[in-house]
């Protein structure tokens, strides 16, 4: 297993669950992501902006390697994420050992993914059976506590076209959490919801927020301003504006970043 | 005028008569049991050949181009002449005949089964992958971000949802298969026409016999398309997709039946 190679294992703080170094990717000539650097601690909820086409969601997608890069490092907890690297050059892993890193990095998609042909519970036991083969019995206590905490104890054997967009998306949640993830990504995970939806999700964002790491990628400002440590403005695939939320809504630094605020604050 | 040998007519076209005859009976048995194989040898080899077409490798995308290319694109009545008579000189596989104690299946029937089966297989592949790429991109993420593999997504949650795209097109294809068996005639093969062409060829009432012989043909398309509504049915029932055409749009519309292809 090359996560193994000392040249791999480069944090010594073992708090950094993500860190990016200088991470480029090109969508043929379009340079979509420019030296993003990154660092996430442990238990921290980092909300990134941007306009459309900034680049943001390509990055999240990255850290589990759903996207490959073309430079830099990405790690998860100490290893390298999807590469390892052989005389200073990138070389892709090996599905099982992606895989395998992938398992440990919940992802929450724009439009839920869940599974159609599989009940609310079924969904969440999934993984956890078929991946981490745990016994079945086990696994499915466990997702009826999930679901119980998502709020849809009584939707386990539901099929997803038979729940709103918001209950989706809570068992989607539910879903990723049935890993035991040390980190979660939220790829917009609100903006294919009715407006009527958008509060139950970020509800159970905002109390998975006080004891998970989490990278979320959304145009909520409310739940940046209410759950955030950080938030990370993106704009041209350039990390513009780094701050907590209270500097970044009071007194933005940077001009792009208060011209996008403008737009989107009213 | 001709006169029309009712009797005959009758004679083989009511069961019970009919089935008195071995070529019929036999010939009706080996038409549904090689129909049925040759179909699921086909589902087979077109399952490996769609993702072989749809692989990262470029090995696997040419030889699975290249049988597509060729078993579509050449005759089934060659290939079958090809692999029963060709391969028989060549003496690489001389096909004998299989005993299971009373059982005997002939190498005719063996060739034309592989035949029909590999044949199929470059069909059900295009059903196949049109039916994977019909199932949204977003399952195989999430299914990877769980941490699943490409083979465990694909056979716990890609091929499961693309099954429901497949299966009306594969009834289908089984439907045209029974009809295609009827080929096996060219290397003797005893199914259900090479029988009705064995008792022509004692009798001589080829208008009478083949007349017969398509109404069971008939019988078996139609009952078929009986079983195919019910299962697309309970599909629909289960999983919420569209109810397929009627029985009346099934049978009487014009759809493209491939017949001898």
């Amino acid at each position: 297993m090359n996560t193994s190679t000392p040249a791999n294992v480069k944090l010594a703080d073992s708090n950094i669950i993500v860190k990016a170094e200088k991470v480029n990717k090109h969508f043929g000539s379009l340079h979509v992501l420019k030296d993003i650097s990154l660092e996430v601690r442990k238990n921290e909820v980092v909300v990134i902006i941007g306009p459309s086409g900034s680049g943001k969601s390509t990055f999240l997608r990255c850290i589990n390697h759903l996207e490959k890069i073309n430079s830099g490092h990405i790690y998860v907890n100490g290893h390298m994420i999807g590469y390892y690297e052989r005389n200073g050059k990138l070389v892709e892993d090996n599905e099982k050992n992606i895989s395998r890193q992938r398992a440990e990095i919940g992802m929450v998609f724009q439009r839920f993914n869940l599974f159609p042909h599989l009940t609310a519970i079924e969904n969440i036991m999934e993984a956890p059976v078929r991946v981490r083969k745990a016994p079945a019995d086990q696994v499915r206590v466990e997702a009826e506590r999930l679901l119980a905490r998502v709020g849809l104890a009584d939707k386990r054997d539901q099929y997803p076209n038979q729940l709103s967009g918001g209950q989706q998306q809570r068992v989607a949640i539910a879903r990723a959490l049935a890993m035991k993830p040390s980190l979660m990504l939220f790829d917009e995970p609100t903006s294919a919801l009715d407006p009527e939806m958008i509060g139950e999700v970020l509800d159970v964002m905002k109390e998975l927020a006080h004891e998970m790491t989490m990278i979320v990628v959304s145009h909520e400002m409310g739940f940046a301003r209410a759950a955030a440590n950080r938030i990370v403005f993106v704009d041209q695939g350039q990390i513009v504006e780094e701050a907590t939320p209270e500097e970044f809504f009071r007194n933005p630094r940077e001009e792009r970043t208060r011209l996008f605020l403008s737009q989107i604050l009213h | 005028m001709y006169h029309f040998d009712w009797p005959l007519f009758f004679q083989y076209i009511w069961p019970p008569t009919a089935f008195q005859d071995p070529l019929i009976r036999n010939g009706l048995i080996a038409t549904i049991v090689v129909s049925i194989i040759a179909q699921a040898l086909g589902v087979i080899l077109g399952l490996f050949v769609a993702l072989g077409k749809m692989s990262k490798f470029p090995l696997f995308r040419v030889v699975s181009e290249a049988y597509i290319w060729y078993f579509r694109g050449t005759p089934l009545l060659v290939q079958m002449m090809l692999l029963f008579f060709g391969l028989g000189v060549t003496h690489l596989y001389d096909f004998p005949d299989l005993k299971f104690g009373a059982l005997v299946i002939t190498g005719a029937i063996q060739a034309g089964t592989l035949a029909l089966g590999i044949n199929e297989g470059a069909y059900m592949a295009e059903i196949v992958r049109a039916g994977i790429e019909a199932v949204d991109a977003g399952q195989m993420e999430a299914a990877k971000s769980l941490g699943m593999t490409y083979g465990l997504a694909m056979q716990r949650i890609v091929l499961p949802q693309a099954a429901k795209v497949i299966i009306p097109p594969l009834g289908n294809e089984f439907n045209s298969m029974m009809k295609t068996t009827s080929l096996m005639v060219v290397i003797s093969a005893g199914e259900l026409f090479y029988g009705f062409e064995q008792v022509n060829a004692r009798l001589f009432k080829p208008f009478e016999l083949f007349i017969a012989a398509s109404l069971y043909y008939l019988a078996l398309t139609t009952i078929w398309s009986f079983i195919q509504a019910r299962i697309e049915a309970s599909l629909g029932e289960r999983k919420g997709i569209e109810h397929g055409p009627s029985m009346f749009e099934r049978l009487f519309s014009g759809s493209s039946g491939k017949g001898a292809r």
